[in-house]
């Protein structure tokens, strides 16, 4: 917390929990045995919860008493203890091997973050402020980019799956393809938008929107999700397939019956990266006008706003974990027990 | 029957499979073997279609396999490969299922045939049916993969090498309940592999095979008395009389009069020991759990000490082990008796080292005179009195 004046009786007392917190995790990490994954756990949670909360209660606190205009800001410290609860949260789901244990630790450190939110006095913070000011465009610009993003992805795998699937059949496509995918996937976003002008013309489009954006990130889709896909079918048991043929399965029965749910774990880790790399492009078509939550981030960075831009980046983050949690749990839902990492047997 | 006729496999200048012509009757093992890169694979892989020949006809029951569309064809013939594969994303129940929901089976139809099959295989479905293949050791892997290739009941079974891949006392055990699993079903069987042992032990015919040329097609016995070239000879190798040992079955020789008896070793009476070397000790359903060596006994040590304790899967025969396995537990343990058991482990009889001396005797006569006529089957049935 930048600049705080004098003891803050309550603010000390959620510090020193914070503390506390942070001590466990450190014991945690050298407890062995199967205690350290719920210590941890327990002390990810704390840190995180009680750090919001110590934001909020000094947010108030310094809130007090002076205009309503003045904004109270998040310091580097207080940054570096959130990243440090994330960090800590994420050995902690690693260290469990309980899926139980892990699910009711996450449900129980939800409800924490959601009430410090709610009741912690964070509202009193610049951020939320900021929200405040923005939440009609906010909610639709977090709306237009999950559709930049989900559209992006969509197309992605319509044409990356079967694309995978082709080049795992025929040499051509594999080399030519992939190159030319790869190739795309070293340009950079914003040269992308402006290389897309000349083809878009051609085609009588503008390169101002919806459309070239989506485009784009179709293409940047493309190679995670069409490489996981070759890569998953090309990793398919030779006995595998060659007892398939000779049970007497035709292509296209081995494709849907054996090769693709062996694939499919591949699939969709590839869809998976390219939903978080999405995610992160599309702030970049804001430039070309097809809005999305980078609109709030460059017009932060051109008012010198840093409220503002963390409204626009922060919320980014958590769509990019919500789709990374979400597609995990596709995996969870859609591949077989029989090839499942980790599952039981 | 299957009936091959000139067929012919060119790769290029390479010719992989020539000319093989050779018959193969219902209801028989036949087994391709030689040297690797002899053509035996391939021609297998014809039979179905995986290959398609250069030239030559292959029939199976006087249809050209070239007639029928090669997904239908495979759908017909069971197929069980070295490398198992079965789909790991799939149950034990759903893989052996594969073949009968391909031709479009219904539920009710297949699914007391895989319980079915399993039991026949060793695997209890109750235990294994849900499981995935990934839970499987490699020789309950082979077990599922011989029941997914029986599941639609075709009349032939191609088989590449199916117990290449497993440790040889799983090897040993897989090819008796192979026999017996066949002595059963009496399918038509093309069976591929590099083992003579192995071919000698199972097939009713063997084709010997050397650079895609067909060099002898006879029973095991032929190749081992009459071998046509030196190459024959010298691929069967030289202990004719042992590996004749690989055909003749404990249950051919055993004696079933051997003494046993429930109560443990507390009550064995003198007279117990009168006619036999040893009373074999069972629990209430006849299951094996020692002996009493009589010698031991006799000589004034009491019973309970006498007495030796086991586990039958480690210490006992099947009556469809070969001689040639039973002598070499018996040498390996150091016993010149051995217990015979059936799948369950209840006690059967027993066969002793003097019973294979017997059986070897003719062998080593027979081929100290190589004019006789066939092998001396009489001799080696002599001694079953089952």
């Amino acid at each position: 917390m930048t600049g705080v004046p004098e003891p803050l009786s309550v603010a000390g007392l959620v510090g020193w929990t914070l503390l506390v917190f942070a001590a466990l995790a450190l014991v945690a990490a050298v407890v062995p045995g199967r205690a350290r994954g719920p210590l941890l756990l327990a002390a990810g949670a704390g840190t995180g919860i009680s750090l919001l909360w110590a934001l909020g209660v000094a947010a108030v606190h310094l809130q007090e008493g002076v205009p309503d205009i003045s904004r109270v800001s998040i310091g580097s410290g207080a940054w570096l203890a959130g990243i440090g609860a994330i960090v800590i949260w994420y050995a902690a789901v690693q260290a469990t091997a309980s899926p139980r244990v892990r699910r009711v630790a996450g449900v129980l450190a939800l409800a924490g973050v959601a009430g410090a939110i709610a009741w912690g006095g964070l509202g009193e913070l610049s951020i939320a402020k900021e929200y405040a000011v923005q939440s009609r465009r906010f909610w639709t610009l977090v709306r237009q980019h999950l559709v930049l993003a989900g559209a992006g992805v969509g197309f992605g795998a319509l044409i990356g799956i079967p694309l995978g699937i082709l080049a795992s059949r025929y040499r051509v496509v594999r080399d030519v393809g992939l190159g030319v995918v790869s190739v795309i996937q070293t340009i950079p976003s914003m040269a992308m938008l402006g290389l897309l002008i000349a083809p878009l013309a051609a085609l009588g489009l503008t390169a101002i929107g919806t459309t070239p954006a989506v485009i784009a990130l179709t293409l940047y889709a493309l190679l995670p999700i069409m490489r996981n896909t070759f890569v998953g079918l090309s990793g398919v048991d030779q006995g595998v397939i060659d007892a398939g043929r000779g049970m007497g399965m035709g292509r296209a029965q081995l494709l849907a019956r054996v090769e693709v749910p062996l694939a499919l774990p591949l699939v969709i880790e590839g869809v998976r990266a390219a939903a978080v790399l999405v995610i992160g492009i599309a702030a970049v078509t804001a430039f070309i006008g097809a809005g999305g939550l980078g609109v709030l981030v460059f017009q932060g960075w051109g008012q010198q706003a840093d409220d503002l831009t963390l409204l626009g980046a922060v919320p980014m983050v958590l769509l990019a974990v919500l789709a990374d949690v979400a597609l995990r749990a596709v995996h969870r839902f859609a591949v077989s027990p029989g090839i499942r990492e980790g599952a039981h047997s | 029957m299957i009936t091959l006729k000139d067929v012919t496999k060119r790769y290029g200048e390479t010719l992989a499979v020539d000319r093989v012509s050779l018959e193969v009757p219902a209801g028989e093992v036949c087994v391709l073997i030689g040297p690797s890169g002899c053509g035996k694979t391939t021609t297998l892989r014809m039979i179905n279609r995986l290959i398609e020949p250069t030239s030559g006809t292959i029939e199976i029951d006087g249809r050209d396999v070239m007639s029928v569309r090669p997904e239908e064809l495979r759908r017909h013939i069971g197929y069980v490969i070295q490398s198992v594969g079965l789909f790991p994303h799939l149950t034990v129940a759903e893989n052996v299922a594969t073949v009968p929901k391909l031709l479009g089976w219904e539920r009710r139809r297949y699914e007391p045939k895989v319980l079915e099959l399993l039991e026949i295989v060793g695997l209890p479905p109750a235990e294994y049916a849900a499981s995935y293949p990934r839970q499987l050791s490699g020789g309950q892997a082979q077990r599922v993969g011989v029941a997914r290739a029986l599941a639609a009941d075709p009349p032939l079974l191609l088989m590449d090498e199916p117990f290449g891949a497993v440790d040889p006392l799983t090897r040993e055990r897989l090819q008796g309940e192979f026999v017996r699993i066949q002595r059963e079903l009496k399918k038509t069987v093309i069976f591929v592999t590099h083992d003579v042992d192995e071919a000698i032990k199972l097939a009713d015919r063997i084709a010997l095979m050397r650079a895609g040329v067909l060099e002898q097609y006879d029973t095991p016995e032929a190749l081992l008395d009459h071998p046509a070239s030196k190459f024959v000879h010298d691929f069967m190798g030289a202990d004719r009389a042992l590996k004749r040992l690989g055909r003749a079955r404990v249950g051919d020789v055993m004696r079933t009069d051997v003494e046993s008896t429930t109560d443990g070793t507390r009550a064995i009476p003198r007279e117990a020991c009168a006619g036999s070397r040893f009373v074999y000790l069972t629990d209430g359903d006849g299951v094996l759990e020692g002996w009493v060596d009589c010698r031991v006994f006799d000589a004034g040590t009491p019973a309970e000490e006498a007495g030796t304790w086991v586990d039958w899967r480690e210490a006992a025969v099947h009556p469809e082990t070969t001689l040639k396995d039973a002598l070499s537990r018996m040498l390996g343990m150091g016993f010149r008796n051995v217990a015979v058991v059936d799948s369950a482990g209840r006690l059967v009889g027993e066969v002793s080292l003097a019973d294979i001396e017997g059986a070897m005797a003719g062998g080593d006569s027979y081929v100290a005179d190589p004019s006789e006529g066939d092998v001396p089957s009489e001799r080696l049935d002599g001694g079953a009195p089952a």
